[in-house]
């Protein structure tokens, strides 16, 4: 091999990048979360991905704020191509000037996005939707045989220290405060009746993971509360006896959704990436393995998935309570600091 | 001498690079955010909003409180078992397995071992159960969301840094200086005070520093055990970082405890310098 004269090696070299564009260096960079949620990304939409196009996917694990902060560092040079983010992180994205336009021209997918799905802005759609996760009513079916109704019913006697609700380090703590306040009709912009009320609350913890408060439930140390969807029913499916409902005033939810991220070292196929995960093939995957709720029209999943979407068995997107983070996030430090000095002292 | 120092440089410049680029850089990050603005300018207003507000000081007060008792406990568990380790047991495979014992659960996450405590320590958990099994109390003892919670997990979590320095010191003593005591008349009680005692205080004091500063800046086990419902610093910090995204104010927060925990272990360090002078 080594005595072949130049010129052959390098017509070679040539001739193999030709016919194999995807070597290494040009594996597409996508950002997703870790767990069961990176293992379904993959499964869903990367190896569908890899599979038409031939081109590898490489994942950058992290969280979303970890993934705004390298997108942040790595701006005028970027190395991820496609990146996921929660709601809330993504308008903070979009703010940090790290995104670039998602258009139905490089993504064709786009038109069959719920239009809830679709988040634009003067700028254009910065972000768009790959399903719902919700924050509903979970309860130890042993200790509370018949589903609440209501998310009141957190506060009944009976269930004294045995209460769990998220903490504001949790990515769910601030907007649960803002869900609250909707359902309890408070005063536009007041929260102190939402923290009175929390106050008078007997919790056995304020979870500030996902993980805690599935180590609660599973522990008894909790027996009702608010807990995912994506985490109550992996406690379902391991035979915990827990029930997951949609009480009566509705849930909270957000979705994971997709980035184009600008300046993309391979911006061709990072809409293409996205153009796969907005397929009814996808969606339903997703649906199947995380419980998220489809954001692509017209998805059917089994009546056995049906149930455990984050709407309940019956609902649909409009049944969610879907917040404008912009408002959140101006309020968030605010909120954040009165819930310390009132709800997490003794 | 000239190609030694050379060599020395050499050596010296793998561990310097890393020192800097993985250590003083982030560290500087943090403090020059801790110090500006969004928009880049110079100010202490950071600084002013911890430093003039009753609420930071009453959790610092919390956080050095846990931090202390942690410590207090680690030392007061942690010494006899030393002892017991370096100067009862005879048979040194047993030591052995003692010494794996202690150090193996360092192998292990924090985050296991404290959702561990929380199975343990929760209201139908194996120590609640076995309270009420004996008859010691009727209703579940709360220990999740409590600062006795907090310490138990702390305690059993670096109580392996207290045994393993001290049991260092104990080991190095020459007991002929005991036997010398003994000969000059003095009874083991006193032996022990006035000679291995002060022969082993720079061991206790370097596990007691350690442990201190551990303890003052851990994040998950109190995060865990506290149950949301006791702040300490770090967990203000990790808000600001994570939910907040408020990275000036954060970086202030951490700056604030590192030159606060540095003071307390200088002190600490002082008082130890002064019981090896003695010794």
């Amino acid at each position: 091999m080594a005595r072949l004269p130049g010129l052959v090696t390098a017509s070679a070299l040539a001739l193999a990048a030709a016919i194999a564009p995807a070597s290494a260096q040009d594996a597409l960079h996508v950002a997703w979360y870790g767990g069961n949620w990176g293992d379904a990304f993959k499964a869903c939409v990367a190896d569908p991905f890899t599979k038409a196009t031939g081109v590898a996917v490489v994942p950058e694990v992290g969280t979303s704020t970890v993934t705004l902060a390298k997108l942040q560092q790595q701006k005028d040079a970027p190395t991820i191509d496609v990146a996921w983010m929660d709601g809330g992180v993504s308008e903070l994205a979009e703010a940090a000037g790290v995104l670039a336009p998602i258009t139905e021209k490089g993504v064709p997918n786009l038109k069959d996005a719920l239009p809830q799905a679709v988040y634009t802005n003067a700028n254009g759609t910065y972000a768009v939707g790959t399903g719902y996760y919700s924050l509903g009513l979970t309860y130890n079916t042993k200790e509370i045989p018949e589903a609440p109704t209501s998310w009141n019913d957190l506060w009944k006697p009976e269930y004294a220290d045995a209460v769990t609700i998220p903490s504001p380090a949790n990515s769910s703590g601030v907007p649960f405060l803002f869900f609250l306040h909707k359902i309890w009709n408070a005063p536009a912009g007041d929260f102190a009746p939402v923290f009175a009320k929390i106050k008078e609350l007997k919790p056995a913890l304020f979870f500030d993971s996902s993980g805690a408060a599935s180590n609660a439930f599973q522990s008894s140390e909790a027996i009702i509360g608010a807990h995912f969807n994506v985490g109550a029913f992996d406690l379902i499916a391991k035979g915990l006896p827990i029930g997951f409902t949609v009480p009566k005033e509705g849930v909270w939810a957000t979705d994971a959704r997709l980035h184009l991220v600008k300046n993309a070292p391979r911006a061709e196929m990072a809409q293409k990436f996205i153009d796969t995960a907005l397929t009814p093939a996808a969606s339903q995957c997703l649906a199947e393995k995380l419980f998220l709720g489809p954001s692509v029209k017209g998805v059917s999943v089994s009546p056995e998935t049906a149930a455990k979407l984050p709407w309940g068995a019956k609902g649909s997107v409009e049944n969610l309570y879907l917040l404008d983070w912009t408002e959140v996030n101006a309020k968030r430090a605010e909120l954040v600091d009165t819930w310390n000095r009132e709800i997490a002292r003794k | 001498m000239a190609a030694s120092r050379t060599t020395l440089a050499l050596l010296l410049f793998a561990p310097l690079a890393f020192f800097a680029a993985f250590f003083l850089a982030p560290m500087a990050v943090v403090a020059l955010t801790s110090l500006t603005t969004d928009d880049g300018g110079l100010t202490f207003a950071h600084y002013a909003r911890i430093l003039f507000d009753q609420y930071h000081w009453d959790v610092l007060w919390v956080t050095f409180r846990i931090a202390l008792a942690t410590t207090a406990l680690c030392l007061l568990i942690g010494f006899p078992l030393a002892w017991y380790l370096v100067r009862i047991v005879r048979w040194r495979s047993w030591r052995r397995a003692c010494v794996i014992l202690i150090v193996v659960p360092l192998f292990t996450s924090n985050i296991v071992r404290s959702f561990g405590w929380m199975v343990l320590l929760g209201r139908t958990g194996l120590v609640n159960q076995g309270l009420m099994g004996m008859g010691m109390t009727e209703r579940p003892i709360r220990f999740l969301g409590t600062e006795t919670g907090i310490l138990i997990g702390m305690v059993y979590i670096l109580m392996p840094f207290v045994v393993l320095s001290v049991g260092n010191a104990l080991a190095k003593i020459d007991t002929a200086l005991e036997d010398a005591s003994a000969d000059l008349g003095v009874g083991p009680a006193r032996t022990f005070w006035f000679v291995t005692l002060p022969l082993c205080l720079p061991g206790a004091v370097s596990g007691a520093i350690m442990v201190f500063a551990l303890a003052v800046s851990a994040y998950v086990t109190p995060a865990l055990l506290s149950g949301g419902q006791i702040t300490v610093f770090s967990m203000l910090i990790f808000q600001q970082y994570s939910s907040v995204f408020d990275f000036h104010y954060g970086g202030a927060l951490s700056v604030t405890l590192l030159v606060l925990t540095l003071v307390l272990v200088t002190l600490a360090g002082r008082i130890g310098e002064r019981g090896r002078r003695a010794a």
